[in-house]
């Protein structure tokens, strides 16, 4: 059972991290980035890509993988939310531009074999790979009838530092204060000078970017780096856990994260795998009935 | 090309070749005309893959273990779709905007990995098989209730119900103070949208031998979404438009098949963007609705007796 | 809070009754919890008729309107994508029996009905001034402001209504829509329909309605006949401030005058050298026209008033300079800079500020975080900080609730709050947006000591007021503003003594 909690709190992590990147582009844009998921599964595939096909070391791999992640963020920011932004479009015009953009990322790996157009970056089409073994070293440690292994330690360091270094930011720091500050009411931001635009293209940036490292820590930790690993995985777990945490709230995300984490371990040890896989969804659902502004009571955030 | 000089010059060739096809433009119209009810009403709800996958196990379920006919089965299957409908909409219509298409997507996951993955009697992971399955048959029902379905649908919003539609549409708080008892047409809308996406789900079991519950997920509502959107959602006929388009469109561009996901999300996005009244809508392909159709310029009388 | 808070009305069957009241005395708070927008916490709401008395607290809006209550909003609620036909079809909705299942049959005419209610929606439409054939097929939102106002009545008066509420209906209209708004009303109660009306004109309502109440706060402070209620010096003091008494003595000849005549010759003709020039602006909402032509300038040094009704477009003004809104022709430069393409950041950091209407400072942010935002614009973090130090003793308020989220802070403190934050950005030019908008009388004298306290340490002020008495009296010069353009212009002691601007806007 100790050994259930463990792994809860690994794979709680990875949701975290995930969730939080998700739950910021909501809150701060008030848009729900279906893409985001799509921006996980590229985060593995491109570290997977400069590794195994590249001959790369995994540490900068994952650096490029993440910038480059950034910069999708900013490619959903210019192409699927600004111009609907421009055009004062309901705000569900953009979870239909971000779905569209999510087809096109997951279809272009799915169909990419050697020889193909995106051959250099993908040779699997829609097969499942894993990076090849010793891509990090991995130690095991025994902690008192514990079984850790290294990557998974790594991956729950490294999930939380940046979790904490982003709430410092947002709490403490003045473009925190100014990110909230757009979150809140953009309009009062824009008139006390803020260029409230380039704050909606950062919040891409870092938000992809933590997706990208969600994505790439999965695969490694997971050995599973398919093109549906964001949809399958992540994408819907992901609702539920910024549902779970209150829309938009970065500390909600965190919690949810790893709340969904213990929850499922707990259903797979109580009822098996296949218990296991709906639950975040019931959870989702019951959640959006009894307590629609989350399990920690952030306010409600939509505007009538 | 070839596509449409087959369907010009040589169209009973064509309807042989492409039976399936034409089958699953039908089935992907209904849908469409599903998601156009909620739609019309201004709710954006992702149910209906979970309503279409009600819909098609019970009608396989029926047809397994009790000797009623198959359109009683399908009819059957239809209507438990709208009350598990009204069930989940009695919670959930409250919600609105992202909040209602999250949970209505939480809805369809946790059907298909919650009951349909736990219950033996579907199968579980392993799918259905379905034994009355009748491909070439199958399409019968299916291209006759199409414009069935259609003309109902478009009518519908022509009356005091689809009027009511329109004002919760355009505001919900103008539309109470019109009299307009909003949480009432909103669930209209829901379970009318929920029977017709589980009569789809009939329907498609009767083309295909096997209920496969992968179907039902997440990426099947979402492939419904874009025939409506896509279309255009200001009358019926453009979620048909956008269905039949964007389910032949792999057909017409055989280079593109393996694309189809590529070329779908730039049309979304494309249009969403730039169109976002879709294919059929004011200023569109709206022009194939003829002048008649609307009526009050029709009277040639004096209007103004007083 | 309490929006509104123990007020009993009586509105006799056939009468016309107003409801007036500045900004933000609970009217719109009222008009909602009657027709079930709001609940109440306390207290009933009767409708009385032949068939005895219905209780309404409680009821869900469409059932109150299903009991013959109509209602026109504020802010205009029109069905926007839909035809002013089928705006006036859907008006229709409780009276229309439900036909929907014999209009799913195919091929049946059963079309007396529906043409029956298009000829009254048609009648409906010509009833209010609207040409049923020219505009009977086009989109609600393409119809000027004047004809959607008119359009959303003869949606309210589709339900065949036994009270019909009209909330604000001559808002941003000029005197001649307005007259046409009288007479439609006047109209309509002739034909037996009881009305409310709440609308800021006093001239509107004291011509029109044989009864009045007036709201402030949230409580009934007068209640009587348009005479009686005009005199009543608690109506006086709320509507143009605790000073109102005061400078009702001072009848032209009198000191206060005569000191701000001296000002009046140096200020009262367009500056030469405007640190804020303005020429023949004009800013559209869609089909609606909020700004039409507008001309003026702001010289260093001095405040400036625009005065005007609500949505004249004064707050459009402000808020195109701010460039949060595009002109569509015009001019409006800002030093050397061109503010109809200037992005809103740049337009701040080069010293032109605004405090918006609302105050709309950030609710869940603390005071403190609140000021340091209104830093952002500055690349001198150790100057703001003392800067903010010293605004916080300057504004004990502020200093004390430093730690507190801003939005537990009372109306007036957010005011100061705001300013403070405007300040914080090192203005050369502060636009102020009805600052005095839903305070307390002792909380607005404060506010507008503030303000003259920034005027006297050189910063320019371009000022936005409904409390008009209160603006001219500090202001250098002034424009009177109304459906667009500017009317009157001169220095504000001269407008207060103009008999056209009293009778306007100063209740006289």
């Amino acid at each position: 059972m100790a050994q259930q909690v463990v792994n809860a709190i690994f794979i709680g992590s990875i949701y975290a991290l995930f969730a939080v990147g998700y739950t910021l582009v909501f809150g701060v844009l008030d848009v729900l980035n279906l893409a985001h998921s799509a921006v996980f599964m590229l985060g593995a595939v491109i570290t997977y890509s400069l590794v195994a096909l590249h001959g790369m070391p995994f540490l900068p791999a994952a650096v490029i993988a993440v910038f480059v992640c950034g910069l999708l963020g900013l490619l959903i920011e210019f192409v699927a939310l600004r111009p609907l932004r421009r055009r004062n479009a309901p705000p569900i015009s953009a979870l239909i531009s971000t779905i569209g953009l999510a087809l096109i990322f997951v279809a272009i790996v799915e169909q990419a074999t050697p020889g193909t157009l995106f051959g250099w970056l993908w040779h699997d089409g829609a097969n499942s790979v894993s990076f090849p073994s010793g891509t990090v070293p991995n130690p095991t440690y025994h902690v008192g009838g514990l079984t850790i292994e290294g990557t998974k330690l790594g991956i729950l360091i490294t999930s939380v530092v940046l979790m904490l270094v982003l709430g410092y930011v947002v709490r403490f720091t003045q473009v925190g204060r100014a990110l909230r500050a757009v979150a809140e009411n953009r309009r009062a931001a824009a008139l006390l000078g803020i260029n409230v635009d380039r704050i909606f293209a950062s919040t891409l940036f870092v938000s992809s970017a933590l997706g990208g490292l969600a994505g790439l820590l999965f695969g490694l930790a997971i050995s599973d780096i398919s093109p549906y690993i964001g949809r399958d995985q992540v994408e819907l777990k992901g609702l539920a856990v910024i549902v779970l945490g209150g829309m938009g709230s970065i500390p909600g995300a965190v919690l949810g994260g790893y709340l969904l984490g213990l929850i499922e371990v707990l259903a797979f040890v109580r009822f098996g795998s296949n218990v296991e896989a709906g639950v975040a969804f019931a959870a989702l659902f019951l959640v959006l009935i009894v307590r629609p502004q989350g399990l920690f009571g952030a306010r409600l955030r939509e505007r009538l | 090309m070839d596509f449409f000089i087959q369907l010009f010059t040589n169209p009973i060739g064509f309807y042989n070749q492409h039976e399936l096809l034409i089958a699953q433009i039908g089935i992907n119209s209904i849908l469409a005309i599903s998601i156009f009810v909620t739609f019309y009403s201004g709710q954006l709800t992702l149910a209906n893959a979970g309503f279409m996958a009600i819909g098609a196990y019970t009608t396989v379920i029926m047809s397994l273990y009790l000797p009623t006919p198959l359109p009683l089965n399908m009819l059957v299957g239809a209507l438990l779709a709208g009350v598990v409908g009204f069930l989940v909409g009695l919670p959930v219509l409250r919600l609105r905007g992202v909040f209602l298409a999250i949970a209505t997507i939480g809805f369809v996951e946790a059907l298909r990995l919650g009951v349909i993955l736990n219950v033996p009697i579907t199968g579980e992971g392993q799918g259905l098989k379905n034994p009355s399955a009748d491909p070439l048959g199958g399409i019968v029902p299916i291209l006759a209730s199409l414009p069935v379905l259609a003309y109902l649908v478009w009518r519908l919003t022509q009356t005091r119900l689809g009027q009511a539609w329109s004002a919760i549409r355009e505001d919900e708080l103008a539309a109470s103070s019109n009299g307009i008892n909003v949480p009432l047409y909103k669930m209209i809308a829901f379970v009318i949208g929920a029977v017709l996406a589980g009569y789809a789900g009939a329907l498609e079991t009767h083309i295909n031998f096997f209920v496969d519950p992968t179907e039902y997920g997440i990426g099947r509502t979402i492939q419904i979404l874009t025939f409506a959107v896509v279309g255009g959602t200001t009358n019926v006929l453009g979620p048909i438009v956008g269905a039949v388009f964007l389910t032949s469109l792999p057909e017409i561009v055989r280079g593109f098949a393996a694309y189809r996901d590529v070329v779908n999300g730039i049309i979304l996005i494309l249009v969403i963007i730039f169109r976002p009244q879709g294919i059929v809508g004011r200023g569109g392909l709206a022009f194939i609705r003829p002048r008649w159709w609307t009526r009050w310029r029709a009277p040639e009388r004096p209007a103004s007796a007083h | 809070m309490h929006a509104v808070d123990g007020v009993s009305l009586e509105i006799e069957q056939g009468a016309i009754f107003g409801l007036i009241g500045p900004n933000g005395a609970g009217k719109t708070t009222l008009v909602n919890l009657v027709t079930g927008y709001i609940r109440s916490q306390a207290g009933g709401i009767r409708l009385v008729s032949s068939g005895g008395t219905i209780e309404l607290a409680q009821r869900p809006p469409h059932a109150i309107a299903g009991l013959g209550i109509a209602r026109t909003f504020q802010t205009l609620r029109l069905y926007r994508n839909l035809t002013a036909m089928e705006n006036v079809l859907i008006g229709m909705h409780t009276r229309r029996h439900d036909d929907t299942l014999q209009q799913l049959i195919p091929f049946t005419p059963l079309r007396h009905d529906e043409d029956k209610r298009l000829d009254e929606a048609r009648e409906l439409l010509q009833r209010v001034g609207l040409d049923p054939d020219r505009d009977g097929d086009r989109r609600a939102s393409t119809l000027s402001y004047g004809d959607q106002r008119r359009l959303e009545v003869a949606r309210a008066l589709a339900l065949h209504p036994k009270l019909l509420i009209l909330d604000e209906p001559a808002a941003g209209m000029n005197p001649a829509e307005k007259d046409r708004v009288r007479a439609l009303i006047q109209q309509l109660n002739g034909d037996g329909l009881t009305v409310l009306l709440i609308d800021h004109d006093m001239r509107l309502v004291m011509g029109v309605c044989q009864r009045i109440a007036v709201l402030n706060f949230g409580r009934k402070i007068a209640d009587g006949s348009p005479a009686t209620v005009s005199e009543d010096p608690a109506v006086i003091t709320a509507y143009l401030g605790s000073q109102a008494q005061k400078s009702a003595a001072h009848v032209p000849g009198s000191e206060a005058i005569d000191i701000v005549g001296e000002k009046a010759p140096l200020a009262a003709t367009e500056p030469a050298m405007p640190l804020l020039e303005v020429k023949d602006l004009a800013v559209a909402y869609g089909a609606i026209q909020a700004v039409r032509g507008v001309s003026f300038g702001v010289a260093r040094g001095e405040i400036v008033a625009l005065i005007g009704a609500n949505g004249a477009g004064k707050s459009t003004i402000l808020n195109t300079l701010s460039g949060l809104l595009r002109p569509h022709a015009g001019v409006a430069r800002f030093a050397d800079l061109d503010l109809s393409t200037a992005a809103p950041d740049r337009i701040v950091r080069q010293g032109l500020v605004q405090v918006p209407e609302g105050r709309e400072i950030l609710a869940r942010l603390t005071v403190r975080e609140n000021l340091e935002l209104g830093a952002w614009a500055r690349r001198d973090g150790r100057a703001a900080h003392r800067e903010i130090e010293g605004l916080m003793e300057q504004f004990p308020i502020l200093g004390q609730r430093r730690d507190l989220p801003a939005g537990q802070l009372s109306g007036g403190e957010q005011q100061i709050l705001a300013i403070a934050r405007g300040l914080l950005a090192r203005p050369k030019l502060l636009l102020l947006d009805e600052p005095s908008l839903g305070l307390a009388p002792q909380m607005v004298d404060t506010v507008f000591e503030v303000i003259q306290r920034i005027h006297g340490e050189g910063v320019t002020i371009l000022l936005v007021e409904q409390n008009a008495l209160r603006a001219l009296e500090i202001a250098d010069r002034a424009y009177v503003v109304e459906t667009g353009r500017i009317l009157l212009s001169g220095t504000g002691a001269a407008l207060r003594r103009n008999p056209e601007v009293q009778k306007a806007y100063l209740g006289g």
